[in-house]
C-alpha cells in the first residue's frame, strides 16, 4: 500500500522525518520501501486493520501524538426506505447504504481529496467513485457506489452458483462460475460483492444520485474470488484480510462530508441491517503470563500506556480489544503487541540448553551412499517431481503449473534423461549423475511414496589417461556396487537413444534402487564434514560453445618429463577451462615417452574462433618445446 | 611399481563428483542443530489438509489454501506440503515435552520465476519445554546466525506473521552493500498449535523457526537466480565440490 509521507505527518504535530517514520514502521512489522517520500508498505496477512492511512496512524500512535482531525457529516439521518433482502447464511455481518443527492455543479476537488490525487498515482472516475477510492485509502473500509437510478429500490445479497456473465464497470467481461457472492436487482447481477461493481449499476460523470454500500462481509465468501477472474481489486484485497465492522457510521459520515464539501446535498437517506452484535474481544489481563512469553517483564504502565495507545482498553482484569483488531485473539497476540512495543532488538536473548533423544542424522545410508559416489565421480542432481507422462499408478496434479507438469513422477528416469541429455548438449562426454528421492504411487486410493536412488552414466569412465578410452557399460555400475550392495538389488537397464531427442552414439545406463533395500553396515558411515561450502563463491557459467584441442608431445629426455608435466597443467590462460592427461605411452625400447593433453577453451563472453584459440597453442608449444628432448610431432618453428 | 617407475607416470586424477549445494547447505544446516541439541525427524511430501494447515492454525479462508498457492493432488484429497511444519506436528503428537525436533526437505508451492519455484528446500525447528520464550528464542536465532555468516554479522529481528506462532518474527542480515536481506522466519509456537496436538499450552511452550534453504545458499555463495540450483548444469555443480 502507497502512503505518501505528507499525509502521515499531517496528523502527526511532532513532525518526524522520513526515517524516523521508517524505522518504527519496521519495529511495528511493517515492511516497507521508500520511493520519492512515498511509503510503499507491505502490511502481512493479519493486518487488515493497517490498510489506511487511519490504519498505520493508529500503529504509529505508539510512538507519536496523532492529531485526529478527520471531520465527519454530524447531523441525524435521515432513515432509507430500501428493499434489501440477504439471502445468504452469514456472509455478511452488517452492511449500510446511504442514499444522496446532490444538485448539478460539483466544485473543484480541495484539500485531502485533491492531494489524493495529486500525490499519487491515483486515476480520477467520476466524482462519487473519486470519493469511494479516497474514503478506502482514509478509513480502510470499501465503500461501493450505485447510481441510484439504475438501482432503483430493491437489491438483494445472493450467493449465486453455475454460470454467468457479469460486466464490471471497467467494461471487462467475466464468466462467473462456481459459487459467487452477488448483489442482484430482479434477476440481475449487479455487482461481485466485495471484489468490483457491474457496469449496468456504475456511476459515472453525470450521476446525482448515489446509492453508497458499506459492508462487513465474512473473509471466507470473498477469498480467492478476485484471483480467480484475474480481477485487480483493492477491496477484494481488504475484505480477504478483515475489515473493522463498527466502522460503518463514521465512515458513511465522513464521505458524506467530503461530498458536502464539494457538492449542494439535497437529501440523504441511511438504511442499516445487521445479522447479529457486534462481539467485543476481551482477554484476561496477565502481565506475568505475558513476561512469560516475551522472556522480560514489562512494567505495568508501559504494559497499560502501550496497549492504551494502541485502542485497547483495559480495566483490572480485562483486555478489551477495539474492533478493528480481528487479529487479537489472545495472550499471545497481546504478548506480541507489548513485544513490538518494546521493539524486538531490545530484547536481550537469555540462553538456553536443548536436549534430546538422539543427535545424529538419521540418513546413514543416504549419506554414505552420496559420499561413495561423489568419490567415484558422480555429480548429485536435484529435479522436481511434476512430469507430463503417466502410468497407472500415477498421482493427478488436480492444479497444475502447465501442460507439461501434471501428474508426479513414479520413478526417476526421464528426469535423470532429461539432465543427462541437457548436458550432452554441452559437450560433456563423460556423464556420471545421481539423484536421492521420493517417489509417488496410488494404489486402492492409497498415496505412497518411496525413497530412491537412481543413476545414469554415459560416455568415458573418466578423464585420466587410463580411463579415457573406456567407456561405460553394464560392468561399470556393477562394479561400482558390488563391496556394499547384494548383487541382486542391482538392475541395469540400457536406455535406448532411439527414443531420445539426440544423434549421439554412446550408451546409456540406468540403475534405480529403493533405499530401503540398501542397508549399510554403520562402520562405513563417514560424517561429511562441510564448512568449507559456506566460502564458495559462485562464478557464473558460460553459455558460449567450448573448443577442444589435443596436443601429443615426444619427450626423449625422460628426466624432463615431469617438466613439461607440470608446465602445462599448471599453464593459465582466461579461454582455457579446462586441461588434462588422456594419452601416455612409454615407449622403453625407443626410450621416449609420448604424451598427449586435451585442452578445453571456452570464453565467459565470446565465441572463440580458430584464431584466438590457435594462437594460445602456439605460445603453448613454443615454450614446451623448450624443455630439453620436448618436441611436437610433425611441428615446425 | 617402483618409485623411480612411478615419476615417469603422469598424475592419475580421479575426478571427484560434487554433492548439490541444496543438499549441502542442507546438511550443514541440520548438522548445525543437531550440534545445537536437536533430533531430526521426517515426513511424507504429499500432505493431508490437516496436518499442512488445520493443526497449524491455517484457517480455511487463508490466501495459503487457495488453488493458486497450493497443489492440490488426487481429487483434492492431499496436497502437496507447502512446508515443512506438517513434519513438526507429527513429532509434536508423537513426543512429550521436552523436545526438540527438526526438519529438512522439499516442499511446493505454485509459483515460477526468477526468485520462486514450485519446489525448495526448507529446514525447520522446534523446542517445546516449560517456560520457553522469546528471548531464549532469539539466543538460539543468533546461534544459528553466526554460525552461517560469521560472528560479525549484523541482524536485525522484525514483528511478522505466520498462523503457527505467535508472536512472530523475521530475521534480516546486513549485507556488505549495507542492504538488509531476509533470512528467517520465527516465533513462540501458537499455545492452539500446541493444544491441537494434545500439549498442554498452560504448562508448556515453544518455538520454532524456518530457513528456506535455497535463500541461505544464493546469499553465501553467490548465485542470483535460484533456477541456476535445478538446471542440473554439471559446469554450475563442478563448482560446489
Amino acid at each position: 500500500m502507497k502512503i505518501p509521507y505528507a499525509d502521515i505527518v499531517k496528523y502527526i504535530p511532532e513532525i518526524p522525518s522520513i526515517d524516523a517514520i521508517s524505522e518504527k514502521l519496521f519495529q511495528l512489522g511493517h515492511e516497507h520501501e521508500v520511493e520519492k517520500s512515498i511509503f510503499n508498505i507491505e502490511f502481512t496477512p493479519n493486518r487488515g486493520d493497517c490498510l489506511s492511512l487511519i490504519g498505520i496512524l493508529r500503529d504509529l500512535a505508539l510512538f507519536y501524538e496523532i492529531k485526529k482531525d478527520f471531520p465527519i457529516f454530524p447531523d441525524k439521518l435521515e432513515k432509507l426506505n430500501l428493499n434489501f433482502i440477504d439471502n445468504t447464511d452469514n456472509t455478511c455481518t452488517f452492511i449500510t447504504f446511504l442514499k444522496i443527492d446532490i444538485d448539478d455543479k460539483i466544485l473543484d476537488y480541495k484539500d485531502c481529496l485533491k492531494s489524493y490525487y495529486e500525490q499519487t498515482d491515483n486515476l480520477k472516475n467520476n466524482f462519487f467513485t473519486d470519493i469511494s477510492n479516497y474514503i478506502s485509502y482514509e478509513t480502510g473500509q470499501p465503500t461501493h457506489c450505485y447510481d441510484a437510478k439504475a438501482v432503483g429500490g430493491k437489491i438483494s445479497l445472493d450467493l449465486e452458483k453455475g454460470k454467468h456473465n457479469f460486466q464490471t464497470l471497467l467494461d471487462e467481461n467475466v464468466e462467473l462460475f462456481g459459487s459467487n457472492l452477488v448483489f442482484k436487482k430482479d434477476n440481475e447481477i449487479i455487482n461481485l460483492a466485495g471484489i468490483m461493481g457491474g457496469k449496468s449499476t456504475s456511476c459515472s460523470e453525470n450521476t446525482r444520485s448515489v446509492l453508497i454500500e458499506c459492508a462487513s462481509f465474512n473473509p471466507e465468501a470473498i477469498v480467492g474470488n478476485a484471483i480467480k477472474y484475474n480481477l485487480k481489486s483493492d477491496a477484494a484485497h481488504k475484505f480477504e484480510r478483515g475489515v473493522d465492522p463498527c466502522c460503518h457510521d463514521f465512515v458513511l459520515r465522513r464521505f458524506l462530508k467530503l461530498v458536502h464539501d464539494h457538492a449542494n446535498v439535497k437529501n440523504v437517506q441511511i438504511f442499516t441491517k445487521g445479522n447479529s452484535a457486534y462481539k467485543q474481544t476481551n482477554i484476561k489481563y496477565d502481565i506475568d503470563k505475558i513476561s512469560k512469553i516475551i522472556g522480560i517483564k514489562p512494567s505495568e504502565e508501559l504494559f497499560s500506556k502501550s496497549l492504551t495507545k494502541l485502542g485497547f482498553k483495559i480495566d483490572k482484569k480485562l483486555i478489551h480489544v477495539p474492533s478493528y483488531r480481528n487479529d487479537i485473539k489472545t495472550l499471545n497476540d497481546i504478548a506480541e503487541e507489548i513485544a513490538r512495543a518494546i521493539g524486538y532488538d531490545s530484547i536481550k536473548s537469555i540462553p538456553i540448553s536443548i536436549h534430546s533423544n538422539s543427535n545424529q542424522s538419521k540418513n546413514l545410508n543416504q549419506n554414505f551412499l552420496r559420499d561413495y559416489l561423489i568419490s567415484k565421480g558422480f555429480f548429485e542432481v536435484i529435479n522436481n517431481p511434476f512430469v507430463d507422462y503417466c502410468n497407472e499408478y500415477s498421482i493427478e496434479i488436480d492444479n497444475p503449473l502447465d501442460i507439461k507438469s501434471g501428474y508426479l513422477r513414479t520413478n526417476l528416469q526421464q528426469s535423470l534423461i532429461k539432465n543427462l541429455l541437457y548436458n550432452e548438449r554441452r559437450q560433456k562426454d563423460s556423464i556420471k549423475i545421481f539423484e536421492i528421492s521420493d517417489i509417488y504411487q496410488i494404489r486402492n486410493n492409497e498415496v505412497f511414496n518411496e525413497k530412491v536412488l537412481a543413476l545414469i552414466v554415459s560416455g568415458r569412465v573418466g578423464k585420466n589417461y587410463l580411463d579415457f578410452s573406456k567407456i561405460v557399460d553394464n560392468d561399470y555400475i556393477n562394479d561400482l556396487f558390488k563391496d556394499i550392495l547384494p548383487i541382486e538389488n542391482i538392475k541395469v537397464k540400457n536406455i535406448l537413444r532411439e527414443d531420445l531427442d539426440t544423434k549421439l552414439k554412446n550408451k546409456i545406463y540406468y540403475c534405480e534402487i529403493p533405499m530401503n533395500d540398501i542397508n549399510i553396515e554403520n562402520d562405513l558411515v563417514l560424517k561429511n564434514e562441510n564448512k568449507e561450502f559456506l566460502k564458495i563463491k559462485y562464478v557464473p557459467i558460460s553459455e558460449f560453445p567450448s573448443s577442444n584441442r589435443d596436443l601429443s608431445f615426444s619427450v626423449k629426455n625422460k628426466s624432463k618429463f615431469k617438466d613439461l608435466e607440470n608446465f602445462i597443467l599448471s599453464y593459465k590462460h582466461d579461454f582455457i577451462k579446462e586441461v588434462f592427461v588422456f594419452d601416455f605411452f612409454d615407449n622403453k625400447k625407443n626410450n621416449e615417452i609420448k604424451i598427449g593433453f586435451r585442452f578445453i577453451f571456452q570464453s565467459g563472453t565470446s565465441t572463440l574462433t580458430d584464431i584466438e584459440i590457435n594462437n594460445v597453442m602456439k605460445v603453448i608449444i613454443e615454450k614446451s618445446i623448450t624443455i630439453d628432448g620436448v618436441s611436437v610431432p610433425g611441428y615446425e618453428v | 611399481m617402483s618409485s623411480s617407475t612411478k615419476a615417469n607416470l603422469p598424475k592419475i586424477i580421479h575426478e571427484k563428483g560434487a554433492y548439490h549445494p541444496i543438499n549441502q547447505m542442507r546438511d550443514l544446516i541440520i548438522d548445525l542443530l543437531i550440534d545445537l541439541g536437536f533430533e531430526e525427524i521426517d515426513g511424507p511430501e504429499i500432505e493431508t489438509e490437516e496436518f499442512n494447515f488445520d493443526m497449524l492454525n491455517i484457517k480455511k479462508s487463508h490466501p495459503a489454501r487457495q488453488m493458486h498457492d497450493t497443489f492440490y493432488v488426487n481429487s483434492k484429497s492431499n496436497v502437496l506440503r507447502t512446508h515443512t511444519s506438517p513434519v513438526q506436528i507429527r513429532g509434536m503428537l508423537k513426543n512429550n515435552p521436552p523436545f526438540g525436533l527438526i526438519s529438512g526437505g522439499k516442499v511446493y508451492r505454485k509459483d515460477d520465476d526468477a526468485t520462486h519455484l514450485p519446489m525448495f528446500h526448507q529446514v525447520e525447528g522446534i523446542y517445546v519445554d516449560k517456560d520457553v520464550n522469546f528471548a531464549n528464542l532469539k539466543y538460539l536465532i543468533h546461534k544459528i546466525v553466526y554460525s552461517l555468516f560469521g560472528d560479525g554479522v549484523k541482524l536485525r529481528f522484525r514483528p511478522s506473521y505466520f498462523p503457527f506462532t505467535e508472536p512472530s518474527a523475521e530475521v534480516d542480515i546486513l549485507s556488505n552493500e549495507g542492504k538488509w536481506l531476509e533470512i528467517l522466519g520465527c516465533g513462540i509456537v501458537n499455545p492452539i498449535v500446541l493444544e491441537n496436538c494434545k500439549i498442554d499450552s498452560t504448562k508448556y511452550s515453544g518455538f520454532a523457526f524456518g530457513l528456506g534453504v535455497e535463500r541461505i545458499a544464493m546469499l553465501l555463495n553467490g548465485v542470483n537466480d535460484i533456477r541456476e540450483f535445478y538446471k542440473s548444469n554439471l559446469d554450475f555443480l563442478k563448482q560446489f565440490k
